[in-house]
């Protein structure tokens, strides 16, 4: 992963992320309601990937059970505002927190592990939830569960976007937090870091829970958006290898990576999606093949070759072929 | 009372002997320099006494504390650094974030990370590192790495370093440069235990020199009464041959 | 015999014939992790594929299963070997990140080929001696578990001697140790490695064949076996083929009883369990050396 360490944007940097923020507020009184739908799953994704890049970009552990989470808020808010009668925001706010309480619990077991391990266990928590989900009766078993309506769309617009902006704004504080550097320390050489005296498992499960507690807000909006939740759907890995490959092309460890991954490749994924639904995952599971092997490092790569762009491809592809 | 205190250090991996019921004592400020040929275990002791690996038998006490069982964090804290055969460093971090990583976390007292930076620059000045400080660490020469390791030793605020041939491939202007650079982090008050192939900095820097040989110690003393020993020259050497003090083996 | 110790029995026979197919299911996902350093998360979808095959061999051409099976085999060497030799052998040299996505969008292609080309309507394979079961005093054998548990033996032995006594196993093992080494006293190292997936896809393709008698088949089916295969490996070690059978067996025991204890629908559960307890305590699994990755 490139990256010398966190860049100072300056003031430049500030007015563009104001502009920014201030135009997507903007954008419900101004676009159609098809457009603010598309531009909510695009921030969705960018909070799943923003998310993802906190335990998989910067600590350097591939999370491939990161859906547990998405399972775990769906399931929260879903219950609470169906049998709890709870509104939206305290059912969300629960399904948030108890996602952090799952992934300390969990994470203090299964961040013993390394790379492959690490990748298939996370992976085996993500389809165990999946099958708990089907035998349970409070998550309404393999039938799913049916949440109120919402009366608003626009509400899950400005949801997803205070998600996203407190995802990214995580994203941009912790590498340049006393933690972050612990965490930098821990993914470029966890034995170096220890006889420098860090501790590495607490600072994995800080970033483990983070990463999950904006999983499982996505998976409340989710939940709430669509009203109808059910094991296959919410535990789904198809969630978290999307949000992987937007980070690893938009550039992981920075803060702006996984949402620019993000933006570019759900929007292609509209565009696919409007020439066949049929054939849009065929199409997808085509261009993260094309992508690992052509762009491996991502937007970064494409935006700085320029001209010299095949020969940057072909540099990639001799370094790691045989 | 001695700063580190090792009896009995003995590891082994299967029916390996890797280190054979050594004792090894350093006090405040000295310089113990530790040699052996390659296999004798050095490495492997160093690892006992960090923590990343744990002793099949025998206890190592640092400024009182002991050490078995306790995790190498703890015990970096405790005031006990060392650098790797192999320099470890933080590839993708700037030479300056390599140095602020431990700053940060020695304990007590830690500061924050602006502070950390702040330190981490001055330590730089000392290795000779200061000008090269916003390179990312994978730049950096081999020689260049060593002293990076030597920065983050330092950074701990350690009161024993231990220093895994820091030397290794070094030209002999290097070699001398290094030199003076180890007394004077030794000046300021830090043990160090020097594990070296290249005898003249043994012998140069050495208040007393501790010899290795399958993983038992054979030899310790004044440096030019250890070298002089016969048992270390057929150590190095090989039982049928002989040769003088003072030049470095193969 | 009490009618209590007849159940358990009856369990540790299930559970054994069961393992026989978790074994052939695994052993190639073993192969291609121990010597290419490849977790190919698209092992489950070969698996499916070889079911589809026997299916499509059965219904349309009404070739028995078990005889198809070298077929099936043969079909998914074909297609393992232009895989790993243009494709995955593109990024075998990167990072395990890069790899393990290039095996995940495999898996997503060809599970979402296999839905457009055949929908997802579960399909199965129904023989004359589907339900037959042999009787071994109180005891009830099903005819196409035994069949399957003899295959796992067969193929794992015959993989143990290749892997051991042929050239190509001295190659391929080989290359597995070291890379650059091998490449230098001139090993075809691209072929070597194709020819290695290509052998795991077979293998992988059988078990699908053995599968598609006594299981649903449908897209999606794979993912399932993809994580039984892996802690298939994780109990037996990786790369060793009496490990995979070994680690099958009692993965096959564990579950049958699992079942039997807390119900059929929590095999996954059970599956995942094991694999956090075995990682935890002997990561090197029961037969394997531990291998250190750097995270």
């Amino acid at each position: 992963m490139r990256g010398q360490g966190p860049h100072r944007p300056g003031a430049a940097g500030a007015i563009l992320a104001a502009a920014a923020l201030a135009a997507a507020l903007a954008v419900p009184a101004l676009a159609g309601t098809y457009y603010v739908r598309v531009i909510t799953g695009i921030f969705m994704f960018g909070l799943l990937a923003s998310g993802w890049n906190l335990i998989g970009g910067y600590t350097g552990y591939p999370d491939f059970g990161a859906a547990a989470f998405i399972g775990i808020g769906a399931y929260t808010t879903g219950i609470l505002m169906l049998h709890a009668h709870l509104a939206f925001a305290p059912a969300l706010a629960a399904g948030g927190l108890l996602s952090i309480a799952a992934a300390t619990a969990m994470g203090s077991v299964l961040l013993r592990l390394r790379g492959h391990y690490f990748a298939i266990a996370s992976l085996g928590f993500m389809i165990v939830l999946q099958q708990l989900a089907a035998n349970l009766e409070i998550t309404g078993g393999g039938s799913g569960m049916n949440l109120p309506v919402a009366r608003n769309f626009t509400t899950f617009y400005y949801w997803t976007l205070a998600a996203l902006t407190l995802a990214v704004a995580a994203g941009y504080v912790l590498p340049r937090s006393r933690a972050g550097y612990a965490i930098a320390a821990i993914r470029e050489n966890q034995d170096a870091a220890q006889v420098l005296g860090i501790a590495p498992l607490p600072y994995k499960i800080l970033a483990y829970a983070a990463s999950a507690f904006f999983f499982g807000i996505a998976g409340g909006i989710y939940a709430y958006w669509f009203t109808f939740v059910d094991p296959p759907t919410v535990f789904n890995v198809d969630f978290t290898i999307q949000a992987i490959v937007m980070t690893l092309f938009g550039g992981p460890g920075t803060a702006l990576g996984p949402l620019a991954g993000a933006v570019v490749l759900k929007s292609l994924d509209v565009l696919l999606t409007n020439i066949s639904v049929f054939l849009h995952n065929v199409f997808f599971g085509a261009l993260v093949c094309l992508l690992v092997i052509f762009a491996p490092r991502g937007l970064a790569e494409i935006v700085r070759a320029r001209g010299g762009l095949i020969e940057a491809i072909r540099a990639d592809l001799r370094e790691s072929r045989i | 009372m001695a700063l580190l205190e090792g009896r009995g250090l003995t590891k082994l991996f299967g029916r390996l002997v890797a280190v054979d019921h050594v004792d090894l004592t350093v006090e405040p400020g000295e310089i113990v320099g530790l040699i052996g040929p390659n296999g004798a275990g050095k490495t492997t002791l160093v690892n006992l006494i960090t923590g990343l690996e744990a002793p099949t038998d025998g206890a190592v006490t640092f400024d009182g504390h002991p050490l078995r069982g306790r995790q190498p964090p703890a015990i970096a804290r405790l005031g006990l650094a060392r650098t790797f055969q192999i320099a470890q460093p933080f590839r993708t971090m700037t030479v300056r974030q390599n140095v602020a990583v431990p700053a940060l976390f020695r304990g007590d007292p830690a500061p924050g990370v602006a502070a950390a930076l702040r330190e981490a620059d001055a330590v730089l000045e000392i290795v000779g590192l200061g000008p090269k400080r916003d390179l990312p660490a994978r730049a950096l020469t081999t020689p260049d790495l060593r002293r990076l390791e030597l920065a983050k030793a330092l950074a701990l605020r350690p009161r024993l370093m231990l220093l895994d041939e820091v030397m290794a491939g070094l030209t002999p202007t290097e070699v001398d440069a290094a030199m003076e650079m180890l007394r004077r982090i030794n000046a300021r008050g830090i043990a160090l235990v020097v594990i070296e192939h290249v005898l003249r900095a043994v012998m140069g820097l050495s208040h007393r020199v501790v010899v290795l040989h399958h993983g038992r110690k054979i030899a310790e003393g004044a440096p030019a009464q250890v070298t002089a020993a016969p048992e270390v020259i057929r150590a190095y050497l090989g039982a049928d041959q002989d040769a003088g003090p003072g030049s470095a083996p193969p | 015999m009490s009618a209590a110790a007849q159940i358990a029995l009856q369990n540790a026979v299930n559970g054994l014939l069961i393992g026989g197919t978790y074994a052939t299911v695994a052993v190639g996902f073993s192969l291609v992790w121990g010597t290419l350093n490849v977790v190919n998360i698209a092992h489950g979808a070969l698996v499916m594929l070889g079911a589809y095959v026997t299916y499509w061999l059965f219904s349309l051409y009404h070739i028995d299963p078990l005889l198809a099976l070298p077929l099936t085999g043969a079909a998914l060497f074909a297609l393992g070997y232009p895989l790993q030799r243009f494709v995955i052998n593109q990024v075998i040299r990167a990072s395990f990140l890069i790899t393990f996505l290039l095996t995940f969008g495999l898996d997503l292609l060809i599970t979402n080929l296999a839905l457009a080309a055949w929908t997802a309507d579960i399909r199965s394979v129904t023989t004359s001696y589907s339900g037959w079961s042999l009787a071994a005093g109180p005891l009830a054998l099903p005819v196409v578990r035994i069949a399957g548990l003899g295959i796992a033996v067969l193929a794992a032995g015959l993989l143990h001697l290749l892997m051991t006594r042929s050239r190509l196993g001295g190659a391929i093992r080989a290359t597995a140790s070291d890379l650059e080494a091998a490449r230098l006293m001139g090993i075809p190292t691209a072929h070597v490695y194709a020819l290695t997936f290509a052998i795991a896809a077979a293998t992988a393709g059988i078990a699908g064949g053995l599968i598609s008698l006594s299981f649903p088949i449908y897209p999606a089916m794979g993912a399932g076996y993809t994580l039984i295969a892996f802690v298939v490996c994780v109990l037996g070690g990786l790369g060793s083929v009496p490990g995979a059978l070994a680690g099958g067996l009692i993965l096959g025991l564990l579950q049958t009883y699992a079942a039997w204890w807390l119900g059929p629908n929590f095999d996954n559960i059970v599956a995942f369990s094991v694999l956090i307890l075995v990682l935890l305590v002997r990561p090197a699994g029961l037969f394997g050396r531990a291998r250190r990755f750097r995270g």
